[in-house]
């Protein structure tokens, strides 16, 4: 388990690492906090020739709010996204998904732009970018551009930056008032990835549901937002049997693997089960009443 | 100071001497030791369970950069001897095992090619450019029809797959069994598994030239056995080598065993005349470090109707894998799983039976615990479905039936004996502490809110510290039952004592120290003690089968008073007056009662380098030094009772251990917090048998649990507060009253928390006849509960 040989390049700006991303004469890479890469480079599945590290470019260590939406820097580690007083107050549905990332150790290194250019279908961040309609912002390749979460992931591994890309930032746009969150996950054990999680945000105005969100994640190649369900719930109001029917509806909708960890079939009962308890936190903090 | 009230030293909560250089990462471990111009080791390992070896070509890969040499078994096998488990049991077919597969590959991870190169980068370069043509064989995984006899020979040359078979009845089980009142049975099933030392293997063999000699720094159990072992595989002489464990990152079993990799280490450096270095990786770990717990069990047992135990019989199938292992044998594992079944209790008819296939899978052998866990499992699962049955407390059954006061020596179904042990007093200590009527209320009350809570008791006993008289492992001709010590005040007055045990995270360098500071009137801190290093000793083995604190405690305690009598009686020379009046406390020898007195270091003075201070008769025959063998023969016994209360979340059936007690009988305490880590590493062991870790083949033989993203081992999160209780009652059997304790966390946690589980699910009717329970596995017996309570 030792990687193949590489060159390490360190740089302090975004023009310098995309420089060296676009030279299509070597295979370059980009490494943040390595939790993901360097495992890859020492099981010898991934064989770059340079790794750009980006951990020196200031610019991408930011986590600032204005105009009604809070960016943040590719480079931000987990631990601080997690410990963020802007984090907590517009999206405590992140702090509490911080903490099911791995443990303290790799949280100290990982950060949400490796995380999401990773990709990795069970992981916390990626299904938070989808639920919270994130924007992200790459440089380099053909110019600066801007990505929906919802085209940014494109299959287990893979998303949409392309060769000579890197992630700059991710803006999340706030929420309205009224809105409650819920988040479920579960795990073999504390820190493993999830074998399946469920996230919602709901926003109740008179009693009723003025908007809904669902995403799911370790169910599919991709974290996914069920636009079924969501549906469902608009202009309502939430009570056992309705609940009982959305559940059912996101079950129909995923079709999750078989893998060692647990069957397609226990992880669609999972994903029931932790959707009708983020549904009725999600409801109770956006100061809906449960029937 | 009045000799009674002295504080002492055994017993006392001495703090760890290995703590401070192991917790600042000063500790030096084998792959910590660098020697200038080493050479580095990569292994090409089998992607095959089973397959016959055409073809290796390895010439791209010996072009390529800082590459020194490329072998194969045509090339290593020729320098090296076969290495054969012997045991003496009737039917037992031993399976050589070489340097690098010959011929054949009988597991996935099997060394086949070995690179030696410049750094372990160069080395793993090269393995993608070895290429070898292998012709399939069939892959026999499965044990059940390995044992068949439609099965491929996992050796061609054997009679069957069946490596070791033994039967044996006592009483009129038959009988007893159709008169029974109740009776209880089910097939087991215990999932394979790995120890997962935090430090890997790695071994580095150093070649001295000016000697020719060869120093093997292996992060072994073992030092002994494998120097014995080498000395023969190689041809060399002993005094030319030497083999070293330094510290050691946890053994668990997984390190008691001699590895292919030790044998090519050893090999190459004395071929290359070069220093050889190899560290296991964590992928290589999980698939070439010998596993256990794999075992197919069915078992019955009968009662009359007030609860008594009338009759058992057990069926063990044991997958083995592919070789029987050395010095261990194919035997260990699945001969104690029928040997300990019948546990602590009063049990006239006793029938077992076992078998141990092999399979295409690496091979088993020691693990914390060696079929105990196993047994443990299947007897207090029988055990709750008997109370169940019989609508008794599980508590109140296990007291009705545990052999008591004079029964002992009491000998079970399987021959062993257990000598007098607090059985019933270790039960009612744990439900004390947990206040088990109250429990058992809140239980009710839980239950009658729709929670799934659950109460598991598991009682054994075990047999630990054993001497000659019986082997550690079935029918295995090497002696495993006897320790030595030697002891010196050298001429600064210094004490050092020497032992051929090993230690890797049994704290031995403080417990002994302990006993031979008690033993001979010095303080704990001038006690340096050596372990694990094969030139120290003329024989030893090793720490394992929970043998160090009684073995080596025992001999250290005997060489310990041998000096202190010479200490008295140079000092009565000294002094001038009785041996009787010489006291030797906090390492100053006094004459009783006066105020005269003088330190080590001036008595061993006088001894070694004084002129004129004795006759040349008295200096003669005066050292400071002795050498002493202990055999406990038989040894002792260690049991326990564990109790685990759990929650199971009731729609995603994850497991929460809430509260666990473990109430142990380790005889007299030489350090009580040595011996609460150990009892908490066992637990948490034994956790991770009982929910999360399983070594998994698919059906072509691949290992699909090869990282520790797939194989699930509990880190502090899963483990819960861990309460601990001792008998202290002192081993009428060994010397110092010491009992082994250091497997006993493992042996009983899996069945009290599958105990617990099933206690949790009983109003579904659910039995737990599996481990690891995963919630994938809790999910189906659920499912299929609620499915057939709507038909
Ligand atoms: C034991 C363990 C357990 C883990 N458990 C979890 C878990 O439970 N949940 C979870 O979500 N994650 C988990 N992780 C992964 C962890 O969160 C990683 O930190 C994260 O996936 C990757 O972040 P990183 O900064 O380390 O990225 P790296 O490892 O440095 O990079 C990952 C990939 O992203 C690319 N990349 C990184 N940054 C950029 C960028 N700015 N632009 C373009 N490409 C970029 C890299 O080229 C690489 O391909 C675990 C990791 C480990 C080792």
């Amino acid at each position: 388990m030792k990687p193949p040989i590489f060159d390490y390049v360190k740089v302090s700006t975004v023009e310098e690492a995309t420089a060296i991303l676009a030279d299509s004469s070597k295979e370059a890479v980009v490494i943040a906090g390595g939790q993901s890469l360097l495992p890859m480079l020492n099981f010898r599945l991934a064989a770059p020739e340079i790794l750009v590290d980006i951990s020196g470019i200031e610019a991408l260590k930011s986590l600032i709010e204005r105009d009604n939406v809070v960016t943040i820097g590719a480079m931000t580690r987990h631990v601080d996204l997690g410990s963020s007083p802007i984090i907590a107050r517009h999206f405590p549905v992140i702090t509490k998904a911080v903490t099911h990332i791995a443990h303290l150790a790799i949280r100290n290194r990982g950060t949400i732009g490796g995380s999401l250019c990773h990709a990795d279908p069970a992981a916390e961040l990626p299904m938070m970018a989808l639920l919270l309609n994130a924007e992200l912002m790459v440089a380099g390749g053909k110019g600066p551009r801007t990505i929906a979460a919802k085209d940014f992931f494109q299959s287990a591994l893979e998303t949409d930056i392309q060769e000579g890309e890197l992630l700059v930032s991710v803006s999340l746009p706030l929420l309205p008032p009224n809105t409650g969150w819920g988040f479920e996950e579960v795990s073999r054990k504390s820190g493993d990835f999830a074998l399946a999680a469920v996230s919602a945000i709901l926003v109740v105005n008179d009693g009723e549901i003025s908007e809904a969100r669902i995403a799911v994640a370790g169910v599919d190649e991709t974290p996914r937002r069920m636009n079924g369900a969501e549906a469902m719930l608009r202009g309502k109001m939430l009570d056992d049997d309705h609940l009982t029917a959305v559940c059912e509806t996101i079950q129909s909708e995923i079709n999750p693997e078989t893998d060692l960890q647990a069957s397609s079939n226990y992880r669609r009962h999972l994903i029931g089960v932790l959707t009708a308890r983020v549904l009725k936190d999600a409801f109770a903090g956006a100061g809906g009443i449960f029937e | 100071m009045d000799i009674n009230t002295r504080p002492k030293i055994i017993g006392a909560r001495v703090q760890r001497r290995e703590d401070p250089r192991l917790l600042t990462g000063n500790g030096a471990f084998v792959d910590d030791r660098q020697v200038p111009g080493m050479l580095h080791l990569a292994f090409r390992r089998s992607d095959f369970g089973h397959a016959k070896i055409l073809k290796i070509d390895t010439e791209e890969a010996a072009s390529m950069p800082g590459i020194i040499g490329i072998y194969t078994a045509e090339t290593l096998n020729e320098i090296t001897k076969p290495v054969i488990a012997f045991s003496n049991m009737k039917d037992y077919q031993a399976t050589p095992i070489r340097a690098l597969a010959q011929d054949v590959v009988r597991y996935v991870g099997e060394p086949v090619v070995v690179v030696v190169a410049e750094n372990r980068y160069l080395a793993e370069d090269a393995l993608n450019e070895i290429f070898i043509d292998y012709e399939p064989l069939e892959n026999v995984v499965d044990p059940e029809y390995a044992a068949s006899g439609d099965a491929v020979l996992v050796h061609e040359d054997l009679k069957s797959n069946i490596l070791v078979a033994r039967e044996f009845e006592r009483g009129e089980v038959d009988e007893a069994m159709s008169s029974a009142a109740i009776r209880v049975k089910g097939r087991f099933r215990s999932r394979r598994k790995t120890a997962v030392a935090m430090e890997t293997r790695s071994y580095l063999a150093e070649f001295e030239k000016s000697s020719q000699s060869l120093t093997l720094h292996s992060s072994t159990q073992i030092p002994g056995i494998i120097r014995d072992a080498l000395v023969d595989i190689l041809d060399i002489p002993g005094h030319r080598l030497r083999v070293v464990a330094p510290d050691v990152g946890g053994g668990f079993g997984g390190k008691a065993s001699l590895y292919p990799e030790e044998i090519v280490v050893t090999a190459l450096s004395k071929l290359l005349k070069r220093s050889v270095k190899w560290t296991s990786d964590r992928m290589e770990d999980l698939m070439s470090t010998s596993q256990a717990f794999d075992e197919i069990i069915d078992a019955e047992l009968g009662l009359d109707s007030e609860g008594n135990l009338l009759a058992l019989s057990a069926d063990v199938l044991g997958d083995v894998g592919a070789y029987s292992i050395y010095p261990w044998t194919a035997a260990l594992e699945p001969i104690q799983v029928v040997s300990f079944m019948p546990g602590p209790y009063r049990l006239a008819n006793y029938r077992g039976k076992v078998r141990g296939v092999a399979t295409n899978k690496p091979p088993t052998g020691p693990y914390r615990g060696v079929g105990r866990p196993a047994s443990t499992f299947v007897m207090e699962r029988l055990m709750d479905m008997a109370a169940g049955k019989l609508g008794m407390d599980p508590a109140e059954l296990r007291l009705k039936n545990f052999v008591v006061g004079d029964e002992f020596p009491y000998r079970i179904g399987s021959g062993i004996v257990w000598d007098k042990s607090e059985f019933s007093e270790c039960l009612n200590k744990a439900t004390e502490k947990l206040d088990y009527e109250t429990l058992r209320e809140k239980q009710r009350i839980a239950r009658s809110q729709g929670r799934l809570m659950g109460i598991g008791i598991a009682s054994y006993a075990e047999l630990t510290g054993i001497g000659s008289r019986i082997s550690a492992a079935p029918g295995m001709p090497i002696n495993t039952g006897t320790e030595t010590a030697r002891i010196r005040v050298d001429s600064s007055g210094s004490v050092i004592a020497y032992f051929g045990v090993a230690s890797h995270g049994q704290s031995l360098e403080t417990t002994l120290a302990q006993v031979v500071a008690e033993e001979m009137g010095v303080k704990v801190e001038d006690v340096e003690v050596v372990l694990g290093d094969s030139a120290v000793m003329a024989h030893s083995t090793g720490t394992y089968a929970s043998r160090s604190a009684v073995l080596a405690g025992g001999a250290g305690t005997l060489a310990a008073r041998a000096v202190r009598e010479k200490i008295v009686e140079a000092a009565s020379l000294l002094f001038e007056v009785p041996a009787e009046e010489i006291d030797v406390y906090d390492g100053l020898i006094h004459v009783s009662g006066t105020n005269r007195k003088m330190d080590l270091r001036e008595l061993a003075r006088a001894v070694y380098s004084e002129m004129g201070r004795f006759t040349k008769e008295v200096r003669e025959n005066l050292d400071l030094e002795a050498t002493k063998l202990y055999d406990p023969y038989f040894g002792t016994t260690t049991s326990a009772s564990h109790i685990a209360v759990v929650d199971i979340d009731p729609e995603t059936f994850k497991v929460k251990i809430e509260q666990y007690v473990v109430s142990e009988d380790c005889g007299r305490m030489i350090n009580p917090l040595v011996v609460d880590g150990q009892v908490h590493g066992g637990v948490a062991q034994g956790i991770g048998a009982a929910l999360y870790e399983e070594v998994i083949h698919d059906e072509n033989g691949q290992v699909v649990t090869a990282s520790l993203v797939d194989y699930l081992v509990p880190s502090s999160c899963e483990v819960p507060t861990i309460d601990v209780l001792h008998a202290d009652t002192r081993s009428p059997s060994t010397i110092g009253g010491f009992r082994g304790m250091g497997e006993g966390g493992t042996i009983g946690a899996p069945a009290a928390i599958a105990n617990a589980v099933a206690d949790a699910l009983a109003p579904f009717g659910i039995e737990i006849n599996e481990i690891p329970i995963s919630p994938e596995r809790l999910y189906r017996l659920i499912e299929k509960a609620r499915n057939s309570e709507k038909d």
